[in-house]
């Protein structure tokens, strides 16, 4: 399989004040299309910023990120906008739901502004919130949202699912059972996923680990026969 | 440096826009609040320092006795008065070419009254003047004066023709109008300062004072007024004394000059009396004399007759003499002749003789024949010898005779020479006699004369000594007028816009100062918010309530207070020196613009502003300092969405897109933002439609009332005591002239009405043809224009008369009359009126209410269409200069000081509507501001979710055009009810402003107030394509 997502020597900096701080100190990886891949890392590692970067809600400061055949990090912001708006899924660890509408609404936010969209009453039914879509996001429990989340992100039919520390604000089996809702979606849907934490327990689960320590890879592994979510335990 | 310091300064480095505008709005919402307060005592203080400057009077008394040196010294010796000096003044007409001006010709008390001479110098003999810089006088003109009353000018002033030598003006006139007078067209057009010696009177007219203790006082305050009243109260007693001492002084005078007159006369009579006495024994001994020369002549003509009598019987002897003597020479004559034949006989009988003797010689016979004839011829020669001898003699006696007769004859005619001499010297004496006998009758009838002439003249001076007595005892007791400066022209008009200023300034600022005071409060409950993590780190540090609140409280205290200080400093200056600029069109003369801070409004702004922020503060504080660390460190739970009403219409809300149920329910689920968005929003419409609806209330006044109510346009008043015929007379002459299209008899005039206790001035106003009022006068509704019509039945009266008089229609009023007793008039209908206070009456009505008939005193005129200022000026000019005419009046010129009097406001509504604009920008920036930073993780996730810029925005913007709707449509209702609360306010009695906002104000603070809004939109714009994705939605700290 050919590289879906590649990031050559992929380098940001921040200013802050007068010191320079690398978040990301020259990254390569590839992932291919169709993987489940987890970045993992300590905190601070620069997980979040090449998440960031792929998701296109950053820019690189230098090096090439090949999505798809094409390198976004020469993309300008409009054409951002729409490469997160076509491409792109993304699921954070806090929802980011809109409060105000449903959460059938907050799917069909997504869908209003996509080309390709799935059903969005479909959608909240693969994630098992067929009998919620009315309810409002602090109607629901954290996974509950979350499951919101991912819905909204799949119904976009992204090319990419960004996920940025999806179980940090869940509980344990909650966090579990949406980890399994994205493994099953990348396996149904022959999804990309990339997918952040700084939890080592669960790299067993992913095709592709990429670790990473001070703003670069550490070591990528390429897990041959990845496990179920049900069978980790942490 | 203590690191909450640090901390509290970084706040302030960090969002400097925060601080900035909440320091802004504060300035401004201090800025106006105390600005505009302070404009009415800036004003006040305007006004007394020019009045000062000017020294100008306190209190003027005018004596209907005049004033004499002695009562100014009384003024002066006066406790309350600081100083007294006397003054003339007289009201005089001068005729121009096509014009005639009401001049007021005054002199200047030494140290009061100071005028601005801004050109030439002051006056400084008669027959110089200073004009008033409001006529078109130059240096140099010439300006002849003439009486205005039936008394000869030269009664009052020395001269009459004045030549221009200084143009200036007075503090007594601050603005156009020059007061009224009872001469002429009955108002001033200028005044006239003169010297002293212009005026030919011997007491002043008039006393100007200062009263102690005012210039410290500022003028249109209850202290000076307090204080002036004092004092006037003092002169009255002053007056009365010394009214009655000027009496007595009058009286004495006058007694002086009648027991004066009474000697003279006395005396008068005395030597009229003697010359008359000495005429009359002249002309007795005159008479006396006469008759005696009378009797003279009489005797002489007797002697001249006996004379001539003696004479003529003189004459005829000797005519008898001649006579006599012619006979005796006839006698003689016959002797004569007869000697004469005797001797012719003699000789032819001696030739006879001589020849018979030659013959007879012969002859002796013959001889003794011859010898006796010898003989006998010898005896008749003898005799005829006698008798020529005794005719010789005879002839002797005659010719002494003769003689005798001659001399008899010249003795008588000297006697008659003499006889004529006498007569002529008779004739002559009684030519002189009757010449005396004439002079006597003409001195006789001189003499009578004169006595009957010296007779009247006592007689008349007697009655003039008799009339003087009784003018003693009419003089009249002294009557005092005392006026303070309200009775000067637009004095009271000054203070009254001050009031005007003021009554503005108790509303309009307290909007402005509320929605400032709510914005600031929202910002600083936000801002805690937003740092409810801080608040729980340092609370979970431990540090104390107190110390993590005094950040904010601090902030808030700096923020507010540097904004008001500011506020103040600039609003208390730039406020009220554009108002008093706006005013300074209709005070021209006020030369310099006082605005002292008036520390009372700016410390009550302050204090609002700061008290209400940092109540504001402490609050949100309180609430957020309530939490554990723990609850305080995590992100507050969002509020729940919630369904609104608008769901419930399925078809509709299926229509929507999210993007806009999104907003509909964040717009019902903010709901203090809602509602201070609304109130914000709401309150700078207002306060921008009350500006624009300002000025359509009073502007279109004008418009309404002279182009739709009363449209006639002028009134010919005529003079008074005109006969029918005349009038008729009058009315002809306006039905030929093709100037006017029509014009009708009325009678216009001023009463008083009365309903209870309320009285109101009116002008009361009967139509000669009732049935023709439509075309002079529109009657009808304000509200609903249901035209009426004026029937005999009772009165229409104006609008804001009976909102005076409390009266509706159906009541009846009264028109006072102190004479006959009050009249009773029923209220029919009540009609749009904005200038002045009418009652109209039909003919009938009248002469039902008065009982009396209807005198007409004047015309009502209309001018051909489509005719210029100027021309119908010179139709009325026309009119004018019929005998029967008064005066002409236009209403274009009633008009025009209307106009001039409104302009004045407009500037200080655009002031209102500037700064409502300012405040509803800040307003609109904050909220938006408030609004983004609120929702900045919302828009972070549209933009994650590849939301573009615009829709972003969009998204954010149809939430603010939908508040700015609401909140424009909101600004309406608060609008329109602040709009009518101020315009009653500002209104004074004798106007009524209208009540109505047109639509094109509506639209314009609409339009105003959507540009704001889009403006700030774009200016957040560019606030969300900078919020950024990362930073947002990075964990919550």
């Amino acid at each position: 399989m050919s590289a879906f997502v590649t990031l050559e020597d992929v380098k940001k900096s921040y200013h802050m004040g007068e010191v320079e701080i690398l978040a990301a100190a020259g990254m390569d990886f590839t992932i291919e299309k169709g993987e489940f891949a987890v970045v993992v890392g300590p905190s601070g590692a620069g997980k979040t910023t090449v998440l960031n970067i792929l998701g296109g809600m950053d820019t690189a400061t230098s090096g090439n990120v090949w999505v798809d055949g094409e390198n976004i990090a020469t993309y300008k912001a409009k054409k951002l906008t729409a490469y997160r708006r076509d491409d792109i899924g993304f699921v954070f660890q806090f929802y980011n739901l809109i409060p105000n509408l449903t959460a059938l609404e907050n799917v069909e936010l997504a869908l209003q502004i996509c080309k390709n969209p799935m059903d969005a009453r479909e959608v909240l039914e693969e994630v098992g919130l067929g009998e919620r879509t009315d309810n409002f996001p602090a109607q629901l429990s954290g996974g509950e949202q979350q499951r919101v989340s991912i819905a909204r992100a799949l119904a976009k039919n992204p090319k990419l699912l960004l996920c940025d520390e999806p179980t940090g604000a869940l509980d344990y089996n909650t966090g579990k059972s949406i980890l399994k809702l994205l493994q099953d979606t990348c396996r149904k849907k022959g999804m990309t996923v990339i997918l952040i934490t700084h939890n080592q327990a669960i790299a067993p689960m992913a095709d592709r680990v990429i670790k990473i320590k001070n703003g670069k890879v550490a070591e990528i592994v390429e897990n041959k026969n990845p496990v179920s979510v049900d069978t980790i335990e942490w | 440096m203590k690191v909450t310091h640090k901390d509290f300064l970084m706040e302030l480095k960090k969002s400097p826009g925060r601080f900035l505008s909440m320091l802004f709005i504060v300035a401004l919402g201090v800025a106006f609040f105390s600005g505009i307060r302070a404009s009415e005592p800036s004003m006040r203080v305007t006004g007394d320092a020019y009045f000062d400057g000017a020294d100008l009077m306190d209190v003027k008394a005018v004596s209907t006795l005049g004033i004499t040196g002695e009562d100014i010294q009384v003024f002066n010796e006066a406790d309350t008065i600081e100083k007294a000096e006397g003054a003339y003044s007289a009201d005089v007409l001068s005729d121009t070419k096509d014009d005639q001006f009401v001049l007021h010709m005054m002199t200047l008390p030494k140290n009061m009254n100071k005028v601005t001479v801004s050109k030439g110098r002051m006056p400084e003999k008669a027959g110089e003047c200073l004009a008033d810089e409001e006529m078109d006088y130059k240096i140099g003109d010439r300006i002849v004066v003439k009486s205005g009353t039936d008394d000869p000018l030269s009664d009052t002033l020395t001269t009459d023709t004045y030549t221009v030598v200084g143009i200036g003006n007075s503090p007594c006139y601050i603005s156009f109008n020059r007061g009224s007078t009872t001469i002429g067209k009955g108002t001033i057009d200028g005044f006239l300062v003169v010297s002293e010696d212009t005026f030919a009177l011997d007491t002043y007219t008039e006393a100007c004072m200062q009263v102690k203790g005012t210039k410290t006082l500022t003028a249109y305050t209850d202290a000076y007024e307090k204080k002036v009243e004092k004092a006037t109260d003092q002169i009255e007693t002053l007056g009365k004394k010394r009214g009655r001492i000027r009496r007595q002084e009058l009286v004495d005078e006058a007694n002086d000059k009648i027991a004066k007159a009474e000697k003279k006369l006395e005396k008068g009579k005395k030597t009229s009396g003697e010359k008359l006495k000495k005429a009359e024994k002249k002309i007795k001994d005159g008479e006396k004399k006469l008759s005696a020369g009378k009797k003279e002549l009489a005797d002489g003509r007797q002697k001249l007759v006996n004379a001539r009598k003696t004479l003529k019987a003189k004459e005829k002897e000797l005519d008898q003499g001649e006579k006599e003597y012619r006979a005796g020479k006839a006698q003689l004559r016959a002797g004569r002749q007869k000697l004469k034949k005797g001797w012719s006989e003699y000789r032819a009988n001696e030739a006879q003789y001589e020849q018979m003797s030659a013959q007879m010689a012969g002859i002796e016979a013959a001889t003794s024949q011859l010898a006796e004839a010898k003989a006998k011829l010898e005896a008749g020669k003898k005799e005829l010898e006698a008798s020529e001898a005794k005719l010789t003699a005879s002839e002797r006696k005659l010719a002494k005779a003769k003689s005798k007769l001659k001399s008899g004859r010249k003795q008588i005619k000297n006697a008659y020479r003499e006889i004529l001499e006498q007569e002529k010297k008779l004739t002559k004496g009684e030519q002189e006699f009757t010449e005396s006998e004439k002079k006597l009758e003409k001195a006789k009838a001189s003499y009578k004369k004169g006595k009957k002439e010296a007779q009247e003249k006592i007689k008349k001076a007697e009655k003039k000594v008799s009339d003087a007595k009784k003018k003693v005892a009419d003089i009249p007791k002294a009557k005092w007028y005392i006026a303070d400066r309200n009775d000067l022209p637009e004095y009271t008009g000054y203070g009254e816009n001050a009031d005007r200023m003021r009554a503005i300034g108790k509303v309009f600022p307290v909007i402005f100062f509320l929605v400032a005071a709510l914005i600031s409060l929202t910002n600083m409950t936000r801002m805690v918010e937003e740092q409810r993590t801080q608040i729980g780190t340092m609370k979970a540090l431990g540090y104390g309530k107190a110390a993590i609140a005094s950040k904010y409280i601090g902030y808030a205290l700096l923020a507010s207070a540097i904004g008001s200080v500011m506020g103040f400093l600039i609003g208390e200056k730039i406020f009220p020196f554009i108002i008093i600029y706006a005013y300074g069109i209709m005070y021209l003369h006020i030369p310099e613009i006082l605005i002292p801070y008036h520390w009372g409004y700016a410390a009550f702004a302050s204090g609002v502003a700061v008290a209400c922020t940092l109540l504001a503060t402490i609050e949100a504080c309180y609430r957020e300092l309530g939490g554990t660390p723990a609850v305080l460190m995590r992100p507050p739970a969002p509020k729940i969405g919630r369904r609104v009403f608008l769901e419930r219409i399925g078809f509709l809300w299926k229509h929507l897109s999210f993007t806009w149920k999104s907003t509909v329910r964040n717009l019902m689920r903010y709901k203090k933002r809602f509602f201070m968005t609304i109130f914000g929003i709401g309150g700078c419409m207002a306060l921008m439609l009350v500006g624009f609806g300002l000025r359509d209330s009073i502007f279109e006044i004008a418009d309404l009332q002279y182009s739709e109510i009363q449209y006639y346009d002028g009134s010919v008043y005529l003079k008074e005591n005109l006969t029918e015929k005349e009038i008729d007379n009058l009315d002809d002459f306006l039905t030929k002239d093709s100037d006017v299209i029509r014009h009708m008899k009325a009678k216009m005039q001023s009463v008083t009405l009365a309903k209870g206790k309320k009285k109101r001035a009116t002008y009361e106003c009967v139509f000669g043809e009732p049935e023709d009022v439509r075309d002079y006068v529109h009657f009808r509704d304000r509200r609903s224009h249901t035209p009426y019509k004026l029937t005999d039945d009772g009165a229409i009266i104006s609008e804001k008369t009976a909102k005076l008089l409390n009266a509706k229609a159906g009541d009846t009023i009264r028109i006072k009359d102190e004479e006959n007793g009050d009249k009773k008039v029923k209220i029919l209908k009540i009609c749009e009126n904005y200038m002045g206070h009418y009652l109209y009456l039909t003919p009938a009505c009248y002469e039902k209410i008065y009982g009396e008939k209807l005198e007409y005193n004047c015309f009502l005129f209309t001018i051909r269409d489509g005719y210029s200022q100027k021309q119908k000026e010179d139709a009325g000019k026309k009119i004018l200069a019929r005998k029967e005419v008064l005066n002409v009046s236009y209403m274009h010129e009633i008009r025009e000081q209307l106009d001039d009097m409104l302009k004045s406001l407009n500037l200080v509504i655009v002031v209102l509507i500037i700064s409502a604009g300012m405040l509803a920008f800040v307003v609109l920036y904050n909220l938006n501001n408030i609004n983004i930073a609120e929702r900045q993780r919302e828009l972070a996730t549209l933009k994650v979710l590849g939301f573009y810029d615009q829709e972003v925005g969009a998204y954010v913007y149809r939430e603010n055009l939908i508040l700015t709707l609401i909140g424009a449509g909101v600004g309406i209702g608060i609008g329109r009810i602040l709009h009518l609360f101020i315009i009653q306010t500002v209104e004074v009695d004798a106007a009524m402003f209208g009540r109505n906002i047109n639509p094109p104000s509506y639209l314009y603070s609409f339009l105003f107030t959507v540009l704001f809004s889009i403006i700030i939109n774009g200016v957040m714009y560019f606030k969300l394509r900078k919020i950024d994705m990362v930073e947002s939605l990075k964990s919550v700290e």
